[in-house]
């Protein structure tokens, strides 16, 4: 079951409570680091940076401040750098965003720095990853969804590349990001964060091994990944043995078929062997687009979904994971990308839908489990920005984060209101309008909940949001965004309904309100305008089951009309809030 | 001690007790505690004081009317927050942004925490108002505002009998004119009801922060003003004659007028004030060292701060309600982290065979299992009790029956058979598990600032402080542990020390490459001016008064800024070079990296007025009344690597000063218990502290 790193010693479960908030302690400290020295928006605004430790053979022992599609691949980047670089010694780090060699994709950049013993002995990695804000694409963005190939996706590939030799920069490397990424100063400043953090835990780490010896930490990693995978199986053992198939539909984008993508998941629970598999086989080849999956993603997500039908105390790790089997083939667009397809989208948009069709198809196994449909990714309030600033007549490129309303229902709550996508986590922050048209020649004239657009349901999903925004005074502005769910909006699940489908307009100037592509570079002019409703996420459960008082506050919140109360949750509440409880029984009745 | 003499009241209300704190002008110090009235809480205070007036044998009016001050903290407004017991509040907004209480700024305190519901807005969206007019980022008119909106907001605020008003407009911080001006119409709309323009109370960026600051401080107006009032006048009717100073969010202290005009920064002056007397006490000792931690232990929290000299950390972030989960104070406060682990935190072993403690608490009802009021489930407090280093006869001075069978009991249920463990080892444990908690949150506070905790000395308040900060202390390799005599009352004894201050704040933003030196000079001109008036106003100025100056900066594209402390010289702040050296060293110091190349942007600057109360006189240490007389016992305890062993239980006052001894013993006064175990060295001091060398 457990590879058995050759420790005799048996900790206790206070000592593998103690050792375990240490070597969080160590993570959160990486973490902390990074978020608060980074420099792109996507890194230091909407959090999508991870950072986490992981074992002499490469499982992921413990992470913090993660975003979840990320994290679960840190396993294949230690992997990678253990098979391409045998030689590895103390002071080496490592550059690596190879979607073929275990990245999420390109352009997420990490830094893996190997942890060694006075003996020389590999013992840990410690690995930081952060989402640029360019990486040498052939457009001005980060998220590449048409582009045919990685050749006309442009990214520079590193494939673990080594970036310090004896703690020191190798400045080849250094000066061929500064020649070939948009922003390099922000590029470096990030580096540098990446960096730091991954050196801060490789000292504290040191640290702990001096204290505890590292016979005691051996035995801590087989028994604190040991004890998780406990926590795993005990969940599964207590689900119904069950096999069900689910389909989730990426909508049409150019490049794929005019269908568009359809995201099958066979999802067996085997509780006799306390293991969920996945099965994401049965799925397209890989397409000459931008929106093919990474195996770092592929499985990532697949774990995502079975996570979030898990109880929240069990921990994500190497150990836990072992009970999440999941299925992928190559040359499959949920699965191993075979070079030289791009994987330039392959954090969000079908990532999401891996891992909405696995909880959907966990919503399934039984009442109290599983997750519905969150909200897909990204809408031109999410889009990355670009263009010439007519204050200072200098080049701009930034992702904004001006809202993003994807929450899904759950079984005991109703889906998180500022949340970017499934793989986010809910961690991102949303921008401040103030900080937003500061930093970017732009003007928000609008932001607030889109009422009676939430998935409804006993939970329901979180409400889209609309976004409207335009350049500065006479500037123009470049909009970068891929925006699926506008004819495959969130489902919602066991009685649950799906969510309002999301879109994009163009408004205001000579030409009357325009509904834009769902993907790709769109111009504004002076004067106008791109509105977006946000993806809200799915309901859980019928909406006529909703207590009437939660209805009754969603009113007061603008969330649902009363019309809407009356119609789909079969509740009476006047306009301004009051609640006719025997008008709701007859209703229901 | 002297019967005449004039004298300063502290007085702290917390949830349980109010702590009094009384120092005469020859340097004594005596404490009090009396049980906190929550329907009343006046009623608490006035009970502590006639407390000291009966230990001294006075009438209560002839003993208050000793009085020159009388320092108020009160945890008054921050729990009509938390009970939603504040006034019915309207929040203006510019149009097309109804949501700036409901978005916050995004995130949530776990990825995979799919119970966790998104908080409700600090005002409703029913008594939201949108109002047109815009102004950009360079101050320049979009649109400009509709009047008729405002007055159509304010006859449905009236029909709607709301009590207090916030506006907070995007952009009011670089051009105020809108704002301002509904506050105008308002005045005289909707006389009598308070306002509060955002702009005016708190001029920062981020719509959000001014936003949230603005509806925080509007919804107490009322009810601050009355409780404010209320206390001056029962303390004058009682034959106090002083001057009423109250406790802030900043670790100061301002007239309790002043706070009752802007209340929001009473909101966490609760746990400001211990780390104001961990400096003092840091300082006060031989070895002092840079750096202080201190820790308040309470029954369900342990608040952690770094000090270094007599500097207090700040944080931008103050949350009311959690991070994420509550609302933003947008006011920077005492960096005071708090982690839910206390006396009432519950013990239990998971499926895996792991113990885990908390996040449940048992709270003071039911309270512990030896409590006796119907808990079951194994804490703490029960573990202590379990190891004898609390006293079932003598608990919490005796006020608390203590049933030490039905503690052993659930220890027994909970932890030790499932752990597979014997009573007292699993007893430990318990202690062990919280001790890495605590051991964790002060390591946020220090090694993730770079701080290592080796160079620092622990200081331990809270009744329980004493239980185990030998065993924290060692972990973070403290050289030293020092429990102060008033430990059990470190805020009310912070508030006799702190000093009477007053920020102010304005958003000019330049950057390094592009300096603006001038415009910046006049900024920090006019702060400066406002920082005078302030003092003037205090009747504080000429010695002991200071206005120090600072700013708040970061890197090129970084989203966070850090603060940069400028000192007094206002000339620093026209200096690019100056404040790009002072910047790279601050972000060294908190990250431990720095990037001399890059542009430095700086956002908003401070000026800080303060003026010392105390006249420069030294606080002196402890009498403790009626302690005479009580001797050295002994009493079994259990002793991690020692085992069980026979421990001298000693009266805190029968130590005699300068004396050195080493454990195992316990150290108890009527408020505290110390626990030192054989590599323990401890002696009292002249100050009064217990210092130990862990």
């Amino acid at each position: 079951m457990s590879a058995h790193n050759g420790s005799t010693q048996q900790l206790g479960g206070a000592e593998l409570a103690v050792l375990a908030a240490r070597f969080e302690g160590i993570a959160s400290k990486m973490g902390n680091t990074l978020l608060r020295t980074g420099r792109s928006g996507v890194l230091n605004r909407a959090r999508d940076f991870s950072c986490c430790i992981t074992t002499r053979t490469g499982d992921l022992l413990v992470y913090a401040e993660s975003l979840p599609i990320h994290v679960m691949g840190a396993d294949m980047l230690t992997r990678a750098m253990l098979e391409l670089h045998p030689e590895i010694r103390p002071g080496d780090a490592f550059l690596h965003n190879s979607p073929y060699h275990g990245n999420s994709h390109s352009a997420d950049h990490v830094i893996l720095v190997p942890v060694f013993d006075d003996k020389d002995v590999h013992r840990y990695t410690m690995v930081c990853k952060a989402h640029q804000a360019d990486t040498g694409n052939s457009i001005p963005t980060t998220y590449h969804a048409e582009a045919r190939d990685v050749y006309e996706e442009g990214s520079l590939i590193f494939p673990c590349v080594r970036v310090q030799r004896d703690g020191v920069d190798i400045d080849d490397i250094i000066r061929m990001c500064m020649m070939r990424i948009r922003v390099p100063e922000q590029w470096h400043g990030d580096y540098l964060g990446m960096v730091g953090a991954a050196r801060i835990g490789e000292r504290e780490t040191l640290r702990l091994a001096e204290e505890a010896g590292w016979d005691t930490l051996d035995a801590f990693d087989e028994q604190w990944l040991d004890y998780s995978e406990g926590r795993a199986a005990a969940e599964i053992e207590q689900l119904p043995e069950t096999d069900v198939t689910a389909v989730s539909i990426h909508d049409p984008l150019p490049g794929t078929p005019p269908e568009g993508i359809h995201v099958r998941a066979n999802v067996r629970v085997l509780p006799d062997e306390g293991v969920v598999e996945v099965d994401l086989r049965d799925n397209l080849d890989n397409l000459p687009s931008g929106l093919n999956l990474t195996e770092s993603t592929a499985r990532g997500a697949a774990l995502v979904g079975v996570y979030n039908s898990l109880d929240p105390s069990v921990p994500k790790n190497g150990g836990s994971a072992r009970r999440i089997r999941v299925l992928l083939r190559e040359d499959c667009i949920t699965g191993i990308p075979k070079h030289p397809a791009s994987c330039s989208v392959a954090t969000t948009n079908v990532a999401d839908r891996v891992a909405n069709v696995t909880q959907r198809a966990m919503a399934k196994v039984g009442e109290g489990i599983g997750m519905a449909e969150f909200g897909c990714f990204f809408v031109g309030s999410s889009a990355v920005v670009s263009g010439i600033d007519p204050r200072t007549g200098k080049p701009h490129v930034n992702q904004v984060f001006l809202g993003a309303t994807a929450g899904a229902a759950g079984p005991y709550s109703d889906g998180w209101l500022t949340y970017l996508h499934v793989g986010n986590g809910g961690m991102c922050h949303v921008d401040s309008i103030e900080v937003a048209e500061h930093y970017q020649p732009l003007v928000v004239h609008g932001r607030g909940i889109a009422p009676d657009t939430e998935g409804a349901g006993r939970r329901r999903g979180a409400p889209g949001l609309r976004v409207d925004y335009g350049p500065l005074g006479e500037g123009n502005l470049t909009i970068a965004y891929v925006s699926d769910g506008e004819n495959n909006p969130s489902a919602g699940v066991r009685g649950g309904l799906d969510s309002t489908p999301s879109w994009n307009k163009r408004r205001g100037g000579e030409i009357p309100d325009e509904r834009l592509p769902q993907s790709g570079l769109v111009e504004l002019a002076a004067g106008q305008q791109i509105s977006s409703l946000t993806q809200s996420g799915g309901g859980y459960g019928p909406p006529t089951e909703r207590e009437p008082e939660r209805v009754q506050r969603d009113v007061l919140q603008g969330i649902v009309t009363p019309a809407r109360a009356k119609e789909v949750y079969r509740v009476a509440v006047s306009t301004n809030g009051e609640l006719d409880l025997e008008e709701t029984a007859r209703l229901r009745a | 001690m002297s019967a005449a003499g004039r004298l300063r009241f502290a007085c702290d209300t917390g949830g349980t007790f109010t702590d009094l704190v009384v120092e005469d002008d020859a340097g004594g110090v005596e404490m009090y505690k009396a049980p906190t009235t929550p329907a009343d809480p006046i009623d608490g205070v006035l009970a502590s004081v006639a407390l000291a007036a009966d230990a001294h044998g006075l009438e209560l009016a002839e003993y208050l009317g000793r009085g020159d001050v009388f320092i108020h903290g009160t945890t008054h407004a921050i729990n009509a927050i938390l009970t939603g017991n504040t006034a019915r509040t309207g929040f203006l907004t510019t149009a097309g942004h109804p949501d700036v209480l409901l978005l916050r700024e995004g995130s949530r305190p776990r990825a995979f925490d799919h119970s966790l519901e998104f908080p409700e807005p600090y005002v409703p969206r029913a008594l939201t108002f949108e109002i047109p007019g815009r102004f950009d980022a360079q101050g320049e008119e979009l649109s400009p505002l509709d009047e008729n909106a405002v007055r159509t907001a304010a006859a449905r605020l009236a029909e709607l009998e709301v009590e207090a008003v916030a506006v907070c407009l995007l952009w009011s911080i670089v051009n105020p004119a809108h704002e301002r001006r509904v506050g105008e119409l308002l005045a005289e709309l909707l006389p009598g009801v308070p306002v509060t323009l955002s702009h005016e109370l708190n001029p920062s960026w981020r719509e959000y922060r001014r936003a949230s600051s603005a509806a925080i401080d509007a919804s107490l107006t009322p009810l601050m003003n009355r409780y404010l009032g209320g206390l001056t006048r029962r303390l004058e009717e009682a034959g106090f004659t002083g001057r009423v100073l109250c406790l802030t969010s900043q670790g100061g202290m301002v007239d309790a007028n002043a706070l009752a005009r802007t209340p929001i920064h009473a909101v966490n002056s609760g746990p400001a004030l211990a780390p104001i007397a961990g400096a003092h006490y840091n300082g006060a000792e031989e070895g002092t060292t840079e750096y202080a931690i201190v820790a308040d232990t309470g029954g369900t929290t342990y608040d952690v701060s770094l000090v270094r000299g007599d500097t207090i950390p700040w944080t931008r972030e103050t949350w009311v309600g959690g991070a994420y989960q509550g609302h933003m104070t947008g006011f920077p406060s005492v960096d005071v982290r708090s982690i839910g682990a206390g006396g009432g935190s519950i013990a239990w072993v998971d499926d895996g065979g792991v113990l885990h403690i908390g996040p449940q608490s048992a709270g003071a009802d039911p309270g512990p299992a030896c409590y006796g009021r119907g808990g079951t489930h194994a804490t703490v407090t029960d573990a202590s009790l379990v190891l004898g280093y609390l006293d079932a006869e003598y608990f919490l001075g005796g006020a608390i029956a203590i049933d030490v069978e039905k503690a052993q009991a659930a220890m027994r249920q909970d932890v030790a058979d499932p752990l597979g463990l014997e009573l007292e080892p699993a007893a430990w444990s318990v202690l062990d598990v919280a001790t890495e908690s605590m051991v964790q949150a002060i390591l946020a506070i220090t090694v993730n600032q770079g701080i290592d905790p080796a160079r620092a000395t622990l200081i331990g308040g809270g009744g329980a402080a004493g239980l185990n900060s030998i065993y924290v202390a060692r972990r973070l390799h403290c050289p030293r542990l020092i429990i102060p005599d008033t430990g059990a009352a470190l805020s009310a004894a912070g508030a006799l020390m702190s000093r009477l201050t007053a920020e102010h704040r304005a958003v000019h933003f330049t950057t390094t490459a592009d300096f603006d030196p001038q415009g910046t000079r006049e900024r920090i001109d006019e702060l400066a001016a406002r920082c005078q008036t302030f003092l003037a106003d205090a009747g504080a100025e000429g010695e002991g008064a200071e206005i120090t100056f600072g700013v708040e900066a970061r890197y090129e594209n970084q989203a966070w800024e850090i603060p940069v402390e400028l000192g007094g010289d206002p000339a620093t702040t026209t200096s690019a070079d100056d404040l790009a050296e002072r910047f790279h060293q601050a972000h060294r110091d908190v990250f431990a990296i720095d990037d001399p190349n890059s542009t430095i942007e700086f956002v908003s600057w401070w000026a800080r007025a303060s003026a010392d109360t105390r006249g420069g006189r030294a606080f002196g240490s402890l009498h403790e009344a009626g302690a005479d007389g009580i001797e050295t016992t002994t009493r079994q305890i259990y002793l991690p690597d020692e085992g069980l062993v026979e421990a001298r239980v000693i009266p805190w006052h029968s130590l005699v000063v300068g004396q050195r001894s080493t454990g195992p013993a316990i150290v108890e006064s009527p408020f505290t218990t110390v626990v030192l175990d054989s590599a323990s060295e401890f002696e009292r001091t002249a100050a009064g502290s217990l210092v130990i060398r862990p």
